[in-house]
Formats: structure tokens, C-alpha cells, sequence
């Protein structure tokens, strides 16, 4: 990697408007959290026995770590395939890895009824093997160290040029070894989201009987690898876009070209695998004009148009569209997240398509959106404190920054 | 991108090697049978809906009452199963010959989808699960038993759950997994057979023999002689008898009622926990796609760091 690809720390202002204003969306969010602990989660959601997981479980975790696999996307093309072209996108991919799936396991902790006793689950003996749960949560937590372990050369290189002597030290010394460590901790960081990722999916394949038929099928672990990959790469564009718009970060156009043919490819996979999945196992019947093919049909509209948009040339090398393209990625595998686990969940199940009568309805409280914005506005927050203070974000030099003006001080390091 | 004919071979190779592991991978065994599992088996043809069994397993497990106020005064009527309710009964039809009451409560499945997803088996069959409650003992009872210390409070139970029996208590800071046990605590060493081990406060008290406790042969062996004795009367199926890989409770109903028109599932004979576990456990291969996976990852990006290294 030449000098003027490498990573540094942006610098600037650490509290400035943006950062109060998210922090005091946080800040909220922390209070209604305080109040789930003292209360209860009645009190604060509108989960029922019906509608236990509200939305915190399939939009903080299950679409918060699926915008988090952009760190698995890249390294799986970085490392594994060797494509040393990706490396500038590893570190800011990896750092909103990191914050993602911290927040994702965070948000678990505040759903959980009975946490205090989560301690108990790094104990083995304890370990039931068949609950997918159990494999997400210990595989989730495993990833988050790593992830952070992976964050760490920024840190330990931003370190290693800072004046302070003794933190300058630290950061010249353990920056060698952790690098020697990295290969082991990279496959690591490729393996776990690899089962975890099905292993979401996994999770629904015991709610047969209340999953719409259109949406529950045995390639669900499939289908949520495939849909995690072709969200975390989206996010990594959208990501740099908007790196480059707030503090110029260096955007490769031609890198993102590229890359956008392996996402069609994905988005095209998922396609098929899903429209295959309705195909072959009779399920056609279930189409008609209802609500369950409406939703069925934009979810596919919405991995195949960025699919398309990836792969024409205008796509891929005019910027505004190719941001779209990549949005709509990460739109698509939300919305299929969010319907498996939630849109298309009926507890009293499904009869020929139709819901059966319940006594349940489900539209999420104003707490629990708090929480769920507050986890986001705290995220993008750490992401911002992060790059300022260290080598995260690769800037383009060829261009003159005048971000901030005078009050920019000088990068940490270089 | 620009891939490589080796880079193509080599991606064709691991998915043709994963895909015929995972097609060779066993299913999950299948629960072994427990002879001497517990149940009940309600007969909604002999239900008047009195409701005596509610009071009674209210009384039995020391729940509050689920106040609700109707016609100036304030009854203990559930609508449901819920956080101080584990045993309810419905009423279903028009009121006409048909109508009839159905009984609620766990089901003390076979193969529960509640243990099978439970993290730590806080929900467990007795005896079965990762540790022994103080009164727990390995005699295959099959009850579903639960374990507050071990439950982290996830509600996944309540997601997997074809009946949505298990229940939470949303409006408490220290929530516990409420639903019934079997009055497995009733049981009295003192006694032989069924009671001995467990004995539901619903069964006792009912004054129709609706419900009756007892082992699930023996209970199936009663309700397939009532169907033989009185064929007119009743639906011809047993629901539990193979219903989402069998129930220790299990129902007869009336003919021309179906156990839908009872709020029962439509399940397929396999269980949900079979299928489940099944399909997920497939491409591990009992831990050894992730070691072997790991390996080769680590050893083709140790191998491309060295390359890098060479060539700057």
C-alpha cells in the first residue's frame, strides 16, 4: 500500500452539533432503557406473548448485524480471494462491523427478561446445542471480540505516531504482533458471521407453523448468508459515499465496479434461490392478489433492480446511481429480515395463506422505536469519534480539504 | 473482477465438497421413546365448561387472579393462557349441538419445540435437562419442567411454541417463563404409579372426567377404546397421538368438530424441533466443517500475507 492510500485519523472537533444531537437521540433512547429495567418490558414495548420479539430483535440485531457483514463481504475478498485492492475499504468496513454487532448484542441484553443470568452462557456444560439461538448468541459475542481485535491496528497505529511517549511505545510494540496475529483472527472473522448469518435464518425454521408458507422454507440459513453479504457490501458503498461527502474520503469508483459484480451476483443468487424455493416445493398457490405476494414481489423487485443497476455501466461508474443501487441492497435484505421475523409471523399460524385468528396485533411502541434510533444515532456517533481520533478512513490527498477550516486540527498521524 | 479459471475451479471444488457433506450429514436422532411419559387426555365431549380446573390449578400454583371486571362486578376470567393463567378453558361454536369447550395448557410435547430452542435448557424434560432441579429425577416423565436460573428470559420458547403455551410476565423487572408443569410438585412419593410422581390439580377436581391424568400409552389405549365404544360420537382422530411428533396431552373431540375449530394447529407428523435441527445441524457435520473451514482460511490468508509481503 503506497503512503498516500493509507488510513489516518481525521481530527476536528470531537463534540460538535451532529455529535450532540446524537448523542441526546442516544440519550433518550438510555432513559427509556433505564425505565425497561426498573419496569419492565411491558411497560416501555408493545410485545406480547403474540408479538414476543417486537421489533428490537429483527431490526437491531438481525438488520443491524446484516448491515454489520460489510466487514465479512470485504475481508472475504480482501483476504481470502487476495484482492489487495479492497484494503482501504477493510478498515471502515470493519470498524461499523464492530459498532454494528456491539449494538446488536447490546439490544439483546435489554430484550432479555431474565439477563442477569445471561452469565452463564459462555459455561459449556450448559450449552443446548439445538437452539440456534444459543449458537447466535455465543457466535455473535465471539465475533464482536473479534471484530474489535480487528479495529485494533488503527488504534495501535494511531498509537505508534501519537507524541505521548509511553502510548507512542505501546503502539510500536504490540502494532508487530497483532499483525503477526492477524491471519488467525481474520479467519476467525470469516468463519463466525458465516454460521451466525444462517444461523438467523436458522432461527425461524422452528416457527414453521407461523411463518407465511412464501417466506419459510428449509434454505431460510441459506438465504440469510446470501442476503447478509449483498446488505454488508451495499452498506460499504453507501458507507464511502457518504465518507466522502462529509470529510472527502477517497472513493474508487473503479473498485466499486468491481465489486458491484460480485453483489449482483448475490442478489441475483438469493433470486433464485427464492424463487426457486416457491417453484419447486408447490408453493405457487400461495400467489395471488394478497398482501403475502405483493410483499413477496417487492422484496424480489428490490434485490433485482440493484442487481441490474450493478451490472450496466452507468450503474457502476455514475455515482448517484450506484449509491442508489447499493441502498436498495441494504433495503432488500432488511425488509426480507424484518418479514420473516416479523411482517409474516402470525403466532396462531397460517391456514392456505391466510393468517388465523389470534388475538394478537403488533405495531411498535414509541419506546421500543426509541431504543431502536438510539442504538443507530449511538453507532453512527462511535463511528464518528473512532475516525476522528484514528487511522480509519482513507482521505484523498488530490484533493485540498477545507472541512471545518481552522478548526481541523492537524491529523494525528503523519 | 477479474477471477482466475483457478480461482473459479477452486470455489467449485469447496461448494461441490460442502454440498455433498451437508447431503451426507445424518439426520438428528430421533427422540427416543419414554414409556412411562406422563399426560392427560381432555374429552371435549364430556366438558360442560364449569371451569373448576381453572380455579383449581390457580389455587394449586399459587397464581393471583386475572381480575377482570364484567357486568358491575370483578371475576377471575382469563381470556387466555397468560402470565397468571396456566390452565384455561375456551368455548367454541354457536352454542348449538356442536358447541363445544376446549381445555388450554401445556402440551407437554414429545419433542417440545421449547426445549429444543431454549439456550441453556432452562425448559427441559425431566431429567433430561443440563442439571436437576432439587426435586428432579431422571424417570422419564417427559414433563416439561422449568428452570428460572437457567433462563435468560430470550421468549424464543414463546416463538418456537406451536401452541403458545409458555408465557411471559411483561410487567415485571425480574420476569419469569410462566406455564403448566404438570403439577409435577403435587406428586406424592407415597403413592404408586402416575402419582407418585405428579398430580394435576385439574384432573383431580374435574367432576366430568373431562381430564384425566396418566400415562400417555395408557391414555392412548382409553381414548382409542372410546372412539371404538361410541364411533357416532366422537371425531375418529386422537389429536397428540402423531400431531408435531406426538403430545403427552392429548384431545377427542365430538364429530364434525375439527381440533381446528378448537384452536389447535394443523401440524405435520414430523416435529418441528426434528425439522429444525435437521436442516441446521446438516452442513456441520458434528463440528467439523467449522475446524476444517478455519484451517484452510487460515492457512490460504497466512499464504496470501506472505505473497503480499514478498512483493512489496
Amino acid at each position: 500500500m503506497s503512503g498516500h492510500h493509507h488510513p489516518r485519523a481525521i481530527g476536528g472537533k470531537l463534540l460538535d452539533r451532529p455529535m450532540q444531537i446524537l448523542l441526546a437521540i442516544f440519550g433518550v433512547a438510555a432513559a427509556t432503557m433505564a425505565y425497561r429495567f426498573a419496569r419492565g418490558l411491558g411497560p416501555v414495548s408493545n410485545m406480547t406473548d403474540g408479538f414476543t420479539w417486537g421489533i428490537w430483535e429483527p431490526v437491531n440485531v438481525v438488520v443491524f448485524t446484516g448491515i454489520g457483514a460489510g466487514a465479512y463481504g470485504v475481508g472475504l475478498l480482501a483476504y481470502l480471494l487476495n484482492r489487495g485492492r479492497y484494503h482501504p475499504l477493510v478498515r471502515p468496513a470493519v470498524l461499523v462491523g464492530a459498532i454494528a454487532y456491539t449494538l446488536g448484542a447490546s439490544s439483546i441484553l435489554v430484550a432479555l427478561g431474565r439477563y442477569w443470568n445471561s452469565y452463564w452462557l459462555p459455561w459449556l456444560p450448559y450449552w443446548n446445542l439445538g437452539s440456534a439461538l444459543l449458537e447466535v448468541a455465543i457466535c455473535v459475542l465471539s465475533y464482536v471480540l473479534v471484530l474489535w481485535i480487528e479495529v485494533m491496528p488503527s488504534v495501535l497505529e494511531g498509537a505508534a505516531a501519537s507524541q505521548a511517549s509511553g502510548w507512542a511505545s505501546f503502539g510500536r510494540r504490540y502494532g508487530p504482533l497483532l499483525d503477526k496475529a492477524m491471519p488467525y483472527v481474520i479467519a476467525l472473522a470469516i468463519l463466525l458471521p458465516t454460521m451466525h448469518q444462517s444461523s438467523l435464518g436458522g432461527l425461524m425454521l422452528i416457527a414453521g407453523p407461523k411463518i407465511h408458507p412464501l417466506w419459510h422454507t428449509a434454505l431460510l440459513p441459506a438465504l440469510f448468508l446470501v442476503s447478509c453479504l449483498s446488505m454488508g457490501y451495499g452498506a460499504v458503498v453507501v458507507l464511502v459515499n457518504l465518507l466522502r461527502v462529509t470529510w472527502k474520503a477517497k472513493q474508487d469508483q473503479a473498485l466499486f465496479a468491481e465489486m458491484s459484480k460480485v453483489n449482483a451476483g448475490l442478489l441475483l443468487l438469493y433470486v433464485v434461490l427464492r424463487v426457486g424455493d416457491v417453484a419447486l416445493h408447490g408453493k405457487l398457490r400461495y400467489l395471488g392478489a394478497n398482501f403475502a405476494t405483493l410483499l413477496f414481489l417487492f422484496e424480489l423487485a428490490l434485490f433485482l433492480v440493484p442487481a441490474v443497476l450493478f451490472l450496466t455501466r452507468r450503474g457502476q461508474q455514475d455515482r448517484g446511481l450506484h449509491f442508489g443501487a447499493a441502498a436498495l441492497a441494504i433495503a432488500g435484505g432488511a425488509f426480507y429480515r424484518v418479514d420473516t421475523y416479523l411482517t409474516m409471523y402470525r403466532p396462531a399460524g397460517w391456514t392456505d395463506g391466510r393468517a388465523n385468528p389470534g388475538g394478537w396485533d403488533y405495531f411498535p411502541s414509541l419506546g421500543e422505536t426509541v431504543v431502536t434510533v438510539g442504538m443507530a444515532a449511538l453507532g453512527i456517533a462511535v463511528f464518528i469519534l473512532v475516525s476522528r481520533l484514528f487511522p480509519v478512513v482513507v482521505v484523498d490527498d488530490q484533493q485540498t480539504s477545507n472541512l471545518g477550516g481552522a478548526d481541523v486540527r492537524a491529523a494525528t498521524s503523519h | 473482477m477479474r477471477l482466475s479459471r483457478r480461482d473459479l475451479l477452486k470455489g467449485a471444488a469447496v461448494a461441490g465438497a460442502a454440498t455433498a457433506l451437508a447431503a451426507e450429514a445424518e439426520a438428528r436422532e430421533p427422540v427416543p421413546g419414554r414409556p412411562d411419559a406422563l399426560g392427560m387426555l381432555f374429552d371435549s365431549t364430556l366438558c360442560v365448561g364449569c371451569r373448576a380446573c381453572q380455579t383449581a390449578c390457580k389455587a394449586a400454583n399459587d397464581l393471583p387472579a386475572d381480575a377482570v371486571a364484567a357486568g358491575g362486578g370483578v371475576y377471575d376470567a382469563p381470556s387466555d393462557l397468560n402470565a397468571t393463567t396456566k390452565n384455561v378453558i375456551k368455548s367454541f361454536g354457536d352454542g348449538g349441538a356442536r358447541h363445544q369447550y376446549m381445555k388450554q395448557q401445556c402440551m407437554h410435547c414429545v419433542d417440545p419445540s421449547c426445549v429444543s430452542v431454549c439456550m441453556m435448557g432452562a425448559l427441559h424434560k425431566e431429567g433430561e435437562g443440563k442439571r436437576l432441579l432439587d426435586f428432579e429425577q431422571k424417570n422419564g416423565s417427559g414433563v416439561v419442567l422449568y428452570d428460572k436460573g437457567l433462563c435468560v428470559g430470550c421468549r424464543y420458547c414463546q416463538i418456537g411454541c406451536a401452541f403458545n403455551v409458555p408465557k411471559f410476565e411483561w410487567n415485571d423487572a425480574l420476569p419469569r417463563i410462566v406455564k403448566c408443569e404438570l403439577c409435577r410438585h403435587r406428586g406424592d412419593p407415597r403413592k404408586t404409579g402416575p402419582l407418585a410422581v405428579a398430580n394435576p390439580a385439574c384432573c383431580e377436581v374435574c367432576p366430568r372426567g373431562a381430564i384425566v391424568f396418566g400415562r400417555r400409552e395408557e391414555l392412548l389405549a382409553k381414548a382409542r377404546a372410546r372412539l371404538a365404544g361410541d364411533p357416532g360420537r366422537y371425531n375418529p382422530r386422537i389429536f397428540g397421538e402423531t400431531d408435531g411428533g406426538g403430545t403427552q396431552v392429548l384431545y377427542l373431540t365430538a364429530a364434525g368438530v375439527s381440533f381446528q375449530d378448537l384452536g389447535l394447529p394443523s401440524l405435520p407428523e414430523e416435529s418441528s424441533a426434528h425439522f429444525s435441527e435437521t436442516v441446521s445441524h446438516a452442513p456441520y457435520l458434528h463440528g467439523v466443517t467449522p475446524v476444517a473451514l478455519y484451517a484452510a482460511m487460515a492457512f490460504v490468508i497466512s499464504r496470501n500475507k506472505k505473497k503480499e509481503g514478498e512483493g512489496q
